[in-house]
């Protein structure tokens, strides 16, 4: 089985995704062919373990994004499986080279074995569900699902022209300034209790909160005393979520705000009463001030 | 977590899709606009004027009422739209019910032509609201002796008396006012702004606290002729609105009850204590078990009326035993879900201490439990146990 | 203009999903809805067709309860409904295939659907279906207008957000939407209720509607268990708990 693998870049770089898409495939005993749009991070591609040649795919199609060209330029050198980060880009271009041979797409893909056979969450991850795929397919691949592969190869590097038509023309950009999310959109929430302080101290909740691009949520006890918006109030009278990770910082984990974030996926609390309520339902546990702990889990986010 | 109705026996899957539609139109609406401010409303004591216009713009006001711009729905489809309202409030509900069955439902059975087309269309769509005069302060289960009178002078009448537990009264722009004309009970279409004609509201409510109730106050209040409703007279009139305010709450009440069932059950299931839920003691699904089996019965009573009522095979008794019922059982399970719920019962995080409350007053109004026994027990034996004497 | 917009029903968001045997029990789903991403295409179609005088067609491919949810479109102002009545256990290609099918059969100006659906989080029906039809596609957009015979849409880009133009026929897949989402009110139920479904089956296209030969589904499973939670004294694990969070759980 061949395996052809889309670089992710960042930059001028490879995004670290790429690896894991390299390692994936290692894993399971195949050698790959790396596509690199533009040429871009193709040296560096050329020094992974398990890469046994780099295309790059040059052309202006590549200026801007636009999934259809893209595509169509990736696709003439496209062979085999196709593997691609489950990326926003990565979704969309590996949904058109699906279309283009016309054969099936499996997305968001956490686990592979030979076969092939992939397995992935569904139902936004209360279930899984494992597939055998026969013949060829583009197989998108999730960031952080795998491990990265090593370094230690010289593939060889060759070049290819391409051109394809846009279809897509920017006619303007807007800069945004950053908005804050809403706790029942976002995947990521980090939500503040009396244990802050004052409204003040929120402050560090947000600075942590842009760098995760998450939403800054609060217990009833701050809305109602300190006069927080409503719509921040996580819990019985507030808003349910159940965002991937929920980060409580200073919150004592009354039932009524239990019943509000339980079924987040993973749950990060940050007290320094050990015996505060919170601790029976997080998955990590932190017995410490927030301001011994904030600065400390901002500067770790920040190596990220 | 969201709010899943408990429906034993899938009574539901009985509604047409069109109910179901409706059902579901109405309680997405429910928990995105009404759950989130009810407990503001209750402190504040107010009625949030969007939900009269989100009433209004659903289109389910005066539900069963065809024709003059009014929805036409079955009466099957009047009694989801309460259940679902009373989910959220009863006091929500109450609106709903006093503006289609109370002050509607008169205009489209009793009223002239002109008047249905006068103020049906603005009903139906929220724009004017309605109450219903009937109750008074020294005749509430003995309606027919009220002393409201109306005289004929001129091109007018004049009316004189005094309404109380009035829902909507203050807020309304037009109120259903039963009155004595020469002895004889009729209906009156009085508006806000007529001579004479006051409504303070009623404060002080420990109940139905997102809901408006006032007095009425005639003081030689004048209207013009046509504002008398030609279609009837004596206690009929008001006593037909009310067999389909009451119909209402026989499905309203099922509603609260499956608001407090709902949160019970939550609570059990979160709630630790000696290390366990406290669902997983005896004690606690005896009390879930018999909500269970409470709320069950009164779907079926609630569904099999609605059929009745569609059909028109249905006397006033049939409602009688089904607002009885239901509401008694819903005011027993909101106050063993209080129970449940422990100490976190008496806070308005929960809605079940809301609900109780609430149902305090459902339990009086439009015809309190005791006067349907009494008209079950008229019905049972012949022999009217009302009044005393001959 | 013709406009379609392609629903899919999914379980609602807030259901339970209960496994036994290997397999999702479908049949335990308390509730199905449009997949979230859907309202918000169906939203911004309805307010197309209602600038451009268009029609509004509400295309699904599925089992037979997705009448439901073609009706409830029809409740806010769907036109013309037509259901692609399937069975199977389809792969992405075959069901992109019928919609493009259908799509070209219902000569379609612009086609409109969700970023994602909410049962596999996919993504790939937009831009698959674009292919097919060699339409230009543009993906997560919040907004989209008709203006002086080209489409405008916003999507993101790295510094915010960016207003990109496509002529011709195009595919749109939503992100969330600026417009708040329309309710349905009696009136619109009524009128529904009376619409006619067009069921089409893949044999009217000339597909094959039989379960994928290609993506054969082994097992559906519950998740993976939790471990019981780890409580640390002091600030020294933080390190260690974010490295967990983001190679381990892959949440950050």
């Amino acid at each position: 089985m061949k395996f052809t693998i889309i670089a992710e870049t960042n930059g001028d770089l490879l995004h670290q995704t790429t690896y894991q898409l390299i390692g994936a495939i290692s894993n399971i005993g195949s050698k790959s062919t790396v596509i690199c749009p533009n040429g871009k991070g193709s040296s560096e591609a050329s020094k992974i373990k398990g890469v046994e040649k780099i295309i790059s795919v040059n052309g202006d199609c590549f200026d801007l994004f636009d999934g259809s060209a893209w595509a169509s330029a990736i696709n003439s050198v496209c062979e085999g499986t196709v593997i691609i980060s489950a990326s926003p880009n990565g979704r969309e271009i590996g949904s058109i080279i699906a279309a283009k041979r016309n054969i099936p797409i499996i997305q968001d893909v956490t686990g592979i074995s030979p076969g092939i056979t992939v397995t992935r969450p569904i139902y936004s991850g209360k279930a899984t569900e494992t597939l055998e795929i026969s013949g060829e397919s583009v197989i998108t691949l999730r960031p952080n699902a795998f491990e990265n592969a090593d370094i230690g190869n010289e593939a060889p590097i060759s070049v290819v022209d391409q051109t394809s038509d846009l279809r897509v023309a920017i006619i303007e950009a807007i800069n945004k300034a950053s908005e804050r999310l809403d706790v029942t959109e976002a995947d990521i929430i980090i939500s503040g209790g009396r244990g802050m302080g004052s409204v003040d101290n929120f402050s560090h909740l947000e600075s942590i909160a842009d760098s995760l691009d998450a939403a800054v949520g609060a217990s009833r006890a701050v809305v109602d005393e300190w006069g927080m918006p409503h719509r921040m109030q996580v819990g019985q009278t507030g808003k349910t979520v159940s965002p991937s990770l929920y980060i409580a910082v200073g919150i004592s984990g009354a039932i009524q705000h239990l019943a509000g974030m339980r079924s987040s996926k993973y749950i990060v609390a940050i007290n320094k009463d050990p015996d505060a309520p919170i601790f029976t339902i997080a998955d990590y546990g932190i017995v410490a001030s927030w301001e011994e702990a904030l600065p400390i889990l901002k500067s770790e986010l920040m190596k990220l | 977590m969201g709010y899943e109705a408990l429906d034993f026996y899938e009574v539901d899957s009985l509604l047409s899709d069109e109910e179901r539609m409706v059902r579901d139109m109405v309680r997405d609406w429910v928990d995105e606009e009404v759950i989130p401010k009810i407990e503001n409303a209750c402190r504040e004591g107010v009625f949030p004027d969007e939900w009269r216009v989100a009433l209004g713009e659903m289109g389910v006001l005066g539900a069963p009422l065809k024709g003059y711009e009014c929805p036409g729905l079955s009466y099957t489809a009047y009694g989801v739209i309460c259940r679902e309202l009373e989910r959220g409030d009863s006091g929500l509900r109450s609106f709903a019910s006093v503006q289609g069955s109370l002050a509607m439902y008169p205009i489209w059975d009793f009223g002239s032509e002109e008047q249905k087309n006068y103020y049906l269309p603005k009903m139906a769509s929220g724009e004017w609201i309605g109450c219903f005069g009937l109750t008074e302060p020294d005749y509430g289960s003995n309606p027919g002796d009220m002393i409201t009178k109306a005289e004929e002078v001129g091109d007018n009448y004049i009316l004189n008396g005094a309404k109380m537990w009035i829902t909507n009264g203050t807020i309304a722009d037009l109120a259903i006012v039963w009155a004595k004309l020469d002895g004889v009970i009729r209906g009156f279409i009085v508006e806000k702004n007529d001579p004479g004609f006051s409504a303070p509201e009623m404060k002080g409510k420990h109940s139905l606290k997102a809901s408006v109730t006032s007095e009425l106050v005639f003081q030689d209040c004048k209207i013009p002729k046509n504002r008398i409703l030609p279609g009837v007279k004596g206690l009929r009139g008001p006593f037909s609105c009310l067999n389909n305010a009451r119909f209402g709450i026989s499905w309203g009440a099922v509603g609260a009850a499956q608001a407090c069932f709902h949160s019970a059950k939550d609570y059990a299931m979160s709630r630790i204590q000696f290390d366990h839920p406290i669902a997983s003691y005896q004690l606690v699904q005896n009390k879930l078990s018999w909500m269970l089996r409470e709320i069950t019965k009164a779907q079926l009573l609630a569904y099999h009326l609605g059929q009745k009522k569609d059909s028109g095979d249905w006397i006033p008794e049939h409602i009688s035993l089904a607002k009885m019922n239901n509401v008694d059982i819903a005011l027993e399970i909101a106050r063993v879900a209080r129970d449940i719920h422990g100490a976190n019962g008496i806070l308005d995080e929960y809605p079940v201490m809301r609900h109780m409350a609430n149902l305090e007053s459902v339990k009086t109004y439009e015809g309190t439990h005791d006067i349907h026994n009494l008209i079950l027990g008229r019905y049972i034996t012949g022999i009217q146990s009302f009044t005393r004497g001959i | 203009m013709n406009i379609a917009v392609l629903l899919k029903q999914v379980p609602d968001t807030t259901a339970k999903i209960n496994v036994s045997n290997g397999k999702v029990d479908e049949n335990s789903v308390s509730k199905w809805s449009m997949s979230p991403y859907d309202e918000y295409a169906l939203e911004s179609g309805l307010q197309m067709k209602e600038a451009t005088g268009g029609v509004l067609i509400a295309i699904a491919c599925g089992p037979e309860r997705n009448k439901k949810m073609l009706t409830d479109a029809a409740a806010v102002g769907a036109d013309t409904l037509i259901h692609i009545s399937v069975d199977g256990i389809l792969d992405s290609i075959q069901v992109q295939n019928f919609l493009a099918a259908v799509i070209k059969n219902n000569e379609v100006d612009v086609v409109l659907c969700g970023k994602q659906a909410a049962d596999t989080n996919a993504g790939s029906t937009g831009p698959g279906v674009a292919e097919i039809l060699d339409a230009a596609c543009v993906t997560m957009v919040s907004e989209v207008s008709f203006i002086e015979n080209k489409f405008i849409s916003v999507r993101p880009s790295i510094s915010g957000t960016e207003k990109v133009s496509t002529n011709g026929l195009s595919v749109f897949t939503f992100d969330k939407g600026v417009s708040e989402l329309r309710r349905p009110n009696v009136r619109g139920i009524m009128m529904a209720k009376k619409k006619v479904i067009e069921t089409i089956k893949p044999e009217n296209l000339g597909l094959e509607g039989s379960d994928s030969e290609r993506v054969l589904l082994k097992a559906q499973n519950s998740p993976p268990e939790k471990e019981p939670g780890q409580i640390f004294e002091g600030v020294g694990e933080i390190p260690t708990i974010i490295s967990k969070l983001r190679n381990e759980a892959n949440v950050i």
